[in-house]
């Protein structure tokens, strides 16, 4: 017993010791969503087939909304150094602010994401507000 | 069990565990992919995506001494009503090798197909990177989903159990290398029969073309013998993680997320579809508003068949593409 204490304290400091490591050497970074374009094959990676007919990204490049000829919309972000994508097909949380577009896709481990997404904030928050329940 | 039996069980070596000598050179692996990774591509290595994989590990470590006991009991109970019994010798120690792989092949073909065995196997696959940390990425949760049935029937043949946890053990260290992107290919024999960096590449993608492929542990030739192999192509870099990326680095939630989405869909269900959502493939609804691996790639082969079709410079099966050069 005390021999898988052992074991377990030192695999605790190993992993705690490698990503201190990762951070030192700055693994990772600072991915920004550039154009269009990109947003479009992140929205593609994110449901196969989904082919958006108006995009608008974020000031900063940290997510996008896209809709598509069907009427479906989408949230994009990033996460780490990944980018992450739902369909908003249900009513979400949102909360304009002048530029800014607040979305909660209900999902707690997803969170909220706020946009800046300039004078088109208020043509998506309008979009949002035509959810299902 | 006969008293023959009892005196066979104490001839039995103590066996180690392997992958406990093995840890030190995962660590020093890990370590070393990290230098490369910030030399050639520091986004290979997300460190809070690191930590969740290592304490991944870790976890999965403490559930499977909690439950190793229940485990062997039920193997050695398994192991009473052994076909024949096979000794300890050279030969049966590759037999046994072999064999546990084909049941590691059943096993985590299984693992993708039924959507129980996903809750617990998904674990492995949440990481959108694909790094020797995402190899450390294992279930907490591999007893309840009763990963361990598929080793039985090595029992039921004549297997010792302690030979077959032994040859699981460097079963599971061989997988632990192949989780790189560090190396692109080896030599054309080596591809052929052995699971590979490559090979387990496209089994940890999420791109139409590679779902559900490439199920091998160590000899890839289970996949081509049941028709599940996919080479790694040129042309269509891969994207690491599972079809809905869980967006989050929350241990608890990427350990439990899948278990949680059973039991709500179960719960929500009309009665008589209620055990689809245990047993039938992950993503199936009744009423078709999910996608599964198999409708997502319909969808590409039909895409790709319209594709060839409209263009004259295409030839060829709908989807093919040139595997990388050997």
């Amino acid at each position: 017993m005390d021999g898988e204490l052992v074991k377990l304290g030192a695999s605790l400091i190993a992993i705690l010791a490698l990503a201190w490591f990762a951070k030192l050497l700055k693994l990772g970074g600072d991915i920004r969503i550039s154009d269009a374009a990109q947003a479009r094959a992140i929205a593609s990676e994110t449901v196969y087939g989904f082919e958006p007919t108006d995009i608008v990204l974020d000031k900063a490049g940290i997510g996008a909304l896209l809709k598509d000829a069907q009427g479906r919309q989408m949230l994009i972000r990033r996460h780490g150094v990944a980018f992450v994508g739902r369909l908003l097909d249900r009513k979400v949380d949102a909360r304009l602010d002048r530029n800014f577009l607040t979305i909660g896709t209900g999902e707690k481990a997803f969170g909220k994401v706020t946009l800046d997404l300039g004078e088109a904030a208020q043509y998506w928050a309008a979009g949002l507000r035509h959810l299902p329940a | 069990m006969g008293g023959g039996a009892e005196a066979f069980a104490r001839m039995i070596p103590h066996l180690p565990n392997p992958v406990d000598y093995t840890v030190p050179a995962f660590v020093l692996l890990i370590f070393l992919e990290m230098l490369w990774a910030r030399r050639r591509a520091p986004e290979k290595y997300e460190p809070k995506d690191t930590l969740v994989s290592l304490a991944f590990g870790l976890g999965s470590t403490v559930a499977g001494a909690l439950t190793a006991g229940a485990v062997l009991a039920m193997a050695l109970w398994t192991w009473q009503y052994r076909i024949v019994t096979i000794p300890f010798t050279w030969w049966a120690w590759i037999a046994c090798f072999v064999l546990d792989d084909l049941a590691y092949y059943v096993f985590h073909r299984t693992a993708h197909r039924v959507r129980w065995f996903w809750a617990s196997h998904v674990n492995h696959h949440s990481s959108q990177h694909y790094n020797l940390s995402t190899a450390l990425r294992q279930s907490w949760t591999g007893f309840i989903a009763l990963g361990f049935i598929f080793r039985l029937p090595l029992m039921l043949i004549g297997f010792h159990p302690a030979m077959v946890f032994f040859v699981g053990g460097l079963n599971l260290i061989y997988q632990f290398w192949i989780h790189t992107e560090v190396i692109q290919r080896f030599p054309a024999w080596f591809e052929a029969v052995m699971n590979t960096p490559s090979h387990h590449r496209v089994h940890h993608a999420t791109n139409p073309r590679y779902l559900d492929r490439n199920y091998a542990g160590v000899f890839i030739i289970w996949d081509r013998m049941f028709g599940t192999f996919t080479p790694e192509v040129e042309e269509e870099p891969i994207r690491y993680g599972i079809v809905k990326q869980l967006g989050s680095f929350n241990l608890l939630w990427s350990v439990f997320h899948e278990w949680v989405g059973i039991a709500r869909d179960v719960w929500s269900a009309p009665f008589r579809y209620k055990l689809g959502y245990v047993w039938r493939p992950p993503g199936w609804t009744h009423d078709g508003s999910r996608d599964t691996s198999d409708t997502i790639r319909e969808r590409w082969q039909e895409n790709q068949a319209w594709t060839n079709s409209t263009s004259s410079s295409s030839a060829g099966v709908p989807g093919a593409a040139q595997p990388l050069a050997d």
